[in-house]
């Protein structure tokens, strides 16, 4: 039976079929299979919800793996287990809300995310510190227009210049919005043809396929 | 909103002209696939400099750091696999340690092990089977901002000579660049990400601009897939480009039939 399901054939169908429900009742709305439709996604979402757990067992497997045999770093894989069981295990037992599993996530876990987030910034400045030179006049202008967005970030520069905002916000507006939309159609046309490309079986490395795999 | 310009009984009220555009490019996609003749596809000149660099790791005999991206199957993780499948090949022929981050994201469990049989079909095809090591493809974390601490970490440690990030790297891109320049690796990434790309930019010794990497991509691997998502891609901005035209001219003159036309 699972070598059937694992065929490529089957995947390829699944897909499709998957692909039609959704794709079908956007143009052309019928109550029975806007109903098929709305079933598919919480299917989806949920069969998707379940992959944490395919993840949590590979994990152990691999660091299990990486104990028994001694390999380099095989402390902080006993280190990465230990977390792993605490988080999981204080979330099942003593519930997601209000317990030791809320803690560890908002005061453990977010602020280290957030420490990593906020060095950004750092690293943006010393790169620009790095790269904003006007070396020709193409560069002297965009150095210029980056200073200009930039300073108009700042609150207190707002404050002190305020003719300032009009500058920047006609660069951003206009300059930044343009670049940014077409770049925006781009890649959404992209990711359709990409789609194109999945559903004619051109592409099936998502699928766990190698070329000319069967 | 505006009433929509074309409605047919059944349909979705100003949904039609969007199917028949998805029709066209189904259409287009599927013929270009078919075509035999590649069309042509400018040398990126990241890719240049992706030899190079590999080159000077090697001489200085230090490996090369190459990932792929933090998402899943999507439009830029597939054009980041096939840069990743070209330096693998390069590495495996000069007998260059690769060292490829994975992680960052939950779709990346699935897309690791895709990544995994490419770097080892690259090392096979080269002849070198026995020197491509699984444990130079470590998976950090699921989680964005714990996979950055683990690749900065692997900079410090490991020291590469170049220091190569295709695929969807976000705001983690930053951390990454600025860590590969201080450890004085060449830097080559490929910006997916608008808001810092300008700040990536100044951060890399090279860089691919948005579309870049995927014509990279499609370069590298001579797909006649992806060189049909290129050539769909080119046709459908000119659309886009006159469509923009046309309505500002006609919008000029009193009409909105661009936005009825255009109206969902």
């Amino acid at each position: 039976m699972s070598s059937f399901f694992r065929s490529r054939s089957v995947q390829m169908t699944i897909l499709v079929v998957s692909f039609l429900l959704v794709f079908v009742p956007y143009f052309i709305p019928w109550g029975p299979l806007d109903w098929l439709s709305g079933k598919l996604m919480t299917i989806a979402a949920v069969t998707n919800a379940f992959t944490i757990v395919i993840a949590v067992y590979s994990q152990f497997r691999r660091s299990g793996r990486f104990i028994n045999q001694r390999r380099k770093g095989w402390v902080y894989h006993i280190y990465l287990l230990a977390l792993l069981a605490i988080m999981t295990l204080s979330g099942f037992i003593l519930g997601q809300h209000g317990g030791a599993y809320e803690w560890l996530l908002l005061a453990v876990v977010t602020p280290l995310s957030s420490v990593i987030y906020g060095m950004l910034a750092f690293y943006m400045s010393s790169a620009g510190a790095r790269a904003f030179r006007a070396r020709s006049p193409q560069a002297a202008l965009l150095l210029l227009a980056g200073f200009v967005v930039l300073l108009y970030q700042a609150p207190l520069t707002g404050a002190y210049f305020p003719g300032i905002e009009g500058a920047a916000v006609y660069l951003t507006d206009t300059f930044g919005m343009s670049v940014s939309r077409m770049f925006s159609i781009s890649v959404s046309i992209g990711a359709i043809v990409l789609g194109v490309r999945m559903l004619t079986g051109k592409e099936v490395a998502f699928l766990g396929f190698g070329e000319g795999e069967e | 909103m505006t009433n929509a310009l074309f409605t047919l009984p059944g349909f979705a009220e100003g949904r039609l002209i969007g199917l028949l555009l998805l029709i066209l490019l189904f259409a287009l996609t599927i013929n270009f696939m078919g075509q035999a003749k590649l069309p042509y596809i400018r040398r990126v000149p990241a890719l240049d400099a992706i030899e190079d660099a590999v080159g000077r790791s090697t001489e200085m005999g230090k490996p090369v750091v190459c990932s792929f991206g933090i998402g899943g199957f999507d439009y830029w993780t597939v054009a980041g696999l096939s840069i990743l499948g070209y330096v693998a090949k390069i590495c495996a022929e000069t007998d260059t340690r690769l060292i490829v981050p994975t992680g960052g994201g939950s779709e990346t469990y699935i897309t690791r092990e895709a990544a995994v049989d490419l770097v080892r079909n690259a090392y096979t095809a080269a002849g070198r089977p026995e020197t491509f090591n699984e444990e130079d493809m470590p998976f950090l974390s699921g989680e964005q901002y714990a996979y950055t601490p683990g690749y900065v970490g692997i900079l410090v440690r490991e020291r590469p000579g170049a220091t190569i990030m295709t695929g969807s790297h976000y705001s983690e891109a930053m951390n990454i660049a600025e860590m590969a320049n201080g450890v004085d690796s060449i830097t080559i990434t490929a910006g997916c990400y608008t808001s810092n790309m300008a700040a990536l930019a100044c951060a890399s010794d090279y860089i691919m601009l948005g579309e870049e990497q995927p014509a990279a991509g499609a370069y590298l691997s001579r797909d006649p897939a992806q060189m049909a998502s290129i050539r769909v891609q080119d046709i459908y901005k000119f659309i886009a480009i006159g469509t923009i035209l046309l309505g500002l001219v006609v919008v000029n003159f009193g009409s909105d039939i661009i936005n009825r036309l255009l109206s969902t």
